[in-house]
């Protein structure tokens, strides 16, 4: 094998050119791919962080009450018996929470935006808190200082909101100020609460644009229902691979307990107003979804980045493929009498064969090794900058309000991987023909 | 006895604000069905509507629409025609349930009752006719002058069955014509959400109820939690006629937005 490697290095080294060629363009193909790769990832990832920081567990216990047949309120009754039946079926969940939640109008003296409001029990909320951080004054006000001002302990209070920066930045508004919240409570009549900004959090992808959080008093006061309802029993888990599982056995166990459990609907709670509404039923049902359904209205943004990656690499890829394999077959032309001279003296068809595909897979390896690592020096140092995405529709597509790229070990394998094999089926072709050379025929040749 | 009498007037004078009750329930309740009645047409309606929403950072937005009612059915539809980017869009209700459609989309949504019409400071009910008798409980408040009209000042509340988007209204009805001059919206935690006025009415025959039905000319809406932001509907081409029997129906709002 090690004869095989060096014959196939030297002939890399000799065939100068036409490998530098070739290589600049597998590396050229490998960083594309790396790069989308990165940024479908972060878009991916960020999604996740999105989804289950602001808007929903691993696994969400949901559901409707239907008082009248064209009523169809987000709100479930019986709060703490269904969180003491949630937390005796799910033994390995990390935490279990619930919250309010429900939608309105955030009104300044400047604007106003359409909101989703979420009722939260503060001590319960340390996931959350933890992952959020105070937005410096700067990130949402022209010549604000660098300082972060507010309290996230404040929420512990009624008539406390917490928005996020981009929120801020558009109501105009700062740590302090207040708010008229405008919202629908029961029988579609209108409420109001005004409430004092406590903190003002950095934006967790463009999902915290419509999300707030105020204290779950001022939901129930709201909204006029109860203190035994709730939104949603919200279930974090050690692994969100274990999501579906948990939900499909939740599911079983709520209708075992006689619980009315609608029917797995991949869709975030607001998209299923409609269809409720439209349903012949009256009382209350409740709705399990994953963290992904909660968020299925932005997932289209990964399937398409794949679907774009997918398209433009297999395109590159092609060309790649008729590159390399017109080289190769250039290659076995010039070298015929060469591969005479090997198979007369005894090499056998499959020594030749491996010979080009060595050297393809090693040309392949070289070049998208180059690549992985030009990419991961400049993504990463690009990631250290924090640079700012300035236009919406980009903060929109990506998720998120700085430019990141999100990087593992397992997309530099796969990539490594990926080329080393596309190089090496590039060269089958080839390989076999110069394999099929009978010696005498290539030493004629060769002359 | 006239002693006793003027210290019980004196007494009930100082209970209520210094100014004797001008209406008891049972006239309280009276005046309310007659301004019910009075824009009452028991056949169809149609109308054509100019609205003009001013934000309140001075951009302004116009429309035109047509507005068709079947009071009997409890039925009501509004359908854009101009700007020609809206035209085509249209709100129908029917058993109670109110659906936007959106003819870019191709697709109908259910909408709730606090829903605007079209983005702006109007909603559904600004157009349709008057039902307060059935959904509040009104108490009179006070008589007083708006502007030059000497009012009843009502507060209406609503009632526990009813589903309105306003919980408690204020109204000043014309103590002459008794028409609604001026009607105030406020939420259930009391905050004043609308003030709108209706400056002028028309009075038009119908023949469906064979009496004089009255119709706001005009009406302005001004948006009290947003400041600065208004609209105003001028209502034009009022006709009392009967509308085509399968109109109020999403098939024929969708042909219309063709």
């Amino acid at each position: 094998m090690l004869t095989i490697l060096n014959i196939a290095f030297r002939n890399l080294l000799q065939a100068k050119r036409r490998t530098i060629l070739l290589g600049l363009a597998v590396t050229i193909v490998a960083s594309l791919f790396l790069v989308l790769r990165s940024v479908s990832a972060s878009v991916s990832e960020r999604m996740i962080e999105s989804a289950t920081t602001l808007s929903a567990g691993h696994v969400n216990i949901g559901g409707f009450f239907k008082s009248s047949k064209k009523a169809s309120a987000p709100v479930l009754v019986g709060r703490e018996e269904l969180r003491a039946f949630v937390r005796k079926e799910v033994p390995e969940a990390v935490s279990i929470i619930d919250r309010h939640r429900g939608w309105g109008r955030l009104i300044s003296p400047a604007s106003s935006i359409n909101v989703g409001v979420n009722g939260i029990i503060f001590d319960e909320e340390e996931r959350f808190f933890r992952s959020l951080r105070l937005a410096k004054e700067s990130e949402y006000k022209k010549d604000g200082s660098q300082q972060a001002v507010g309290n996230f302990d404040d929420l512990k209070q009624p008539n406390n909101v917490l928005i996020f920066a981009a929120q801020a930045k558009k109501l105009e508004v700062g740590v302090g100020d207040t708010l008229t919240f405008v919202t629908e409570a029961s029988r579609t009549q209108s409420n109001t609460a005004d409430l004092r900004i406590a903190a003002i959090a950095s934006d967790i992808g463009f999902m915290s644009n419509w999300s707030i959080f105020m204290p779950r008093q001022n939901v129930l006061d709201l909204n006029r229902v109860s203190d035994d309802t709730t939104g949603v029993v919200m279930v974090y888990l050690p692994s969100q691979d274990q999501a579906e599982t948990v939900m499909n056995r939740l599911r079983e166990s709520f209708k075992t307990k006689g619980y009315q459990v609608l029917d797995h609907d991949p869709n975030p709670f607001f998209l299923k107003f409609d269809k409720i509404a439209g349903e012949d039923w009256l009382g209350q049902k409740l709705d399990l979804t994953l963290w992904s359904d909660e968020i299925s209205f932005v997932i289209w943004v990964t399937a398409a980045l794949d679907l774009v990656s997918f398209f433009v690499v297999g395109v590159l890829s092609i060309i790649i493929i008729g590159g390399i394999m017109n080289a190769m077959w250039m290659s076995v032309r010039e070298r015929t009498k060469e591969i005479g001279t090997m198979r007369a003296i005894g090499a056998q068809k499959g020594f030749v064969i491996q010979l080009f595909l060595t050297e393809a897979v090693m040309l392949g390896l070289f070049a998208s090794l180059l690549g992985i690592v030009l990419v991961g020096i400049t993504l990463s140092i690009l990631n250290g900058l924090e640079v700012p995405i300035t236009n919406e529709g980009a903060r929109l597509f990506l998720m998120s309000n700085n430019l990141y790229f999100s990087l593992h070990a397992g997309q530099f394998i796969s990539t490594l991987l990926l080329f080393g094999f596309i190089t090496g089926l590039a060269a089958l072709y080839p390989a076999l023909k110069a394999s099929k050379l009978r010696p005498v025929e290539a030493l004629m040749q060769g002359k | 006895m006239r002693r006793l009498l003027f210290h019980s007037l004196s007494l009930l004078s100082v209970f209520s604000g210094g100014q004797l009750l001008a209406l008891d329930a049972k006239q309280t309740q009276e005046l309310i069905k007659l301004v019910d009645e009075r824009q009452r047409n028991m056949g169809d309606y149609a109308s054509t509507v100019f609205i003009d929403q001013k934000e309140k950072d001075g951009s302004t937005k116009a429309f035109e629409a047509r507005v068709y009612r079947r009071d009997a059915d409890d039925k009501w539809m509004i359908l854009f025609t101009k700007p020609k980017a809206e035209a085509g869009k249209g709100y129908l209700r029917v058993e109670k349930n109110l659906f936007l459609y959106e003819p870019s989309l191709g697709k109908w949504e259910r909408q709730t009752e606090r829903a605007s019409i079209g983005g702006t400071n109007s909603r559904r009910d600004d157009f349709d006719e008057s039902r307060l008798a059935e959904e509040y409980d009104g108490t009179f408040v006070a008589d007083e002058k708006l502007g030059k009209f000497a009012v009843h000042r009502l507060k209406m509340t609503a009632k526990p069955s009813a589903e309105v988007a306003s919980p408690i209204l204020e109204l000043w009805v014309d103590q002459e014509s008794k028409n609604v001059l001026k009607r105030q919206e406020l939420a259930l935690s009391g905050k004043l959400l609308r003030t709108i006025y209706y400056p002028s009415w028309d009075k038009m025959f119908s023949k469906s109820k064979n009496a004089d039905v009255y119709v706001p000319k005009e009406i302005r809406v001004f948006d009290e939690v947003e400041k600065g932001s208004g609209t105003t509907v001028v209502l034009r081409e009022v006709k009392l006629d009967p509308l085509e029997a399968n109109m109020f129906t999403k098939a024929w709002l969708e042909t219309q937005s063709k």
